[in-house]
């Protein structure tokens, strides 16, 4: 069994122990599937691997734990979505993920202060939204769940701006994380 | 982001948004789904990072 790890360009490269299997126009990166359970440090083993093929090029991780029975199957199963992965791939290309979460600093308030630090979550958000290509909400326990696809170049600009926002907002605490490969923005919504 | 170059603090933190971004992201392909971690106590590792401060987990870019 191998694991599918991420879909590169067409020239994707790769080294052990990683493979590069060309199919449709695109390039699907996989690794020999692990054994058994894996532990947090086998999560963060197999991040590193897929952030180092970052470092050559845009990439689409792919959702953990897809194997495929052999090199055949993993050509096979992109088969028919090149163009589509390709478009995605575009997307991403010299941006970054960058994870923020936004909760109350101090105790749970009432309905009433909850509603005033959800709304300053969300023009925080917004505030960051505008420094990103692109953003989106996800689900979690915080006021605010969010990913942004930043460029590289913005990076800096946008932890600056993350630091500026939790100056200006001591009741919020702004959890900023990254950069991430684009985990958040690999599937077109 | 590595794990080796961030504390244990820091890696709990950013070990929720791992596990946000590869259980939840990603692009879904065809093939055999397969979940099988061990030792990772979401519930645990989520209220840990409810209580971290902002200046504890600001990433660490080159």
């Amino acid at each position: 069994m191998i694991e599918l790890l991420a879909i590169g360009e067409p020239d994707a490269a790769a080294e052990p122990p990683v493979r590069a299997v060309p199919s449709d126009g695109v390039t699907v990166l996989c690794a020999e599937a692990p054994e058994g359970e894996r532990t947090a440090d086998d999560l963060w083993r197999r991040e590193a691997l897929v952030e180092r093929l970052l470092e050559t090029g845009p990439l689409l991780p792919v959702r953990l734990g897809t194997f495929v029975a052999d090199e055949d199957a993993a050509a096979a199963a992109v088969a028919g979505r090149g163009a589509e992965l390709r478009e995605r791939l575009e997307h991403v290309r010299g941006a970054v993920e960058l994870s923020v979460r936004i909760q109350p600093a101090g105790e749970p308030g009432d309905l009433r202060a909850r509603a005033t630090l959800l709304a300053a979550a969300e023009a925080a958000h917004e505030a960051l939204a505008a420094i990103a290509r692109d953003s989106v909400e996800r689900p979690g326990p915080e006021l605010l769940r969010a990913a942004h696809l930043v460029e590289r170049d913005a990076m800096d600009r946008f932890v600056g701006r993350v630091r500026e926002l939790q100056h200006a907002h001591p009741d919020l605490a702004i959890l900023c994380t990254g950069p991430w490969p684009a985990y958040s923005f690999a599937e077109a919504r | 982001m590595s794990s080796t170059s961030l504390a244990n603090p820091e890696r709990d933190i950013a070990l929720v948004d791992l596990l946000d971004r590869l259980l939840g992201g990603g692009v879904v392909i065809a093939g055999d789904i397969t979940l099988s971690v061990a030792d990772v106590d979401l519930v645990h590792v989520s209220l840990r990072a409810l209580v971290s401060s902002v200046e504890k987990a600001l990433p660490k870019h080159e």
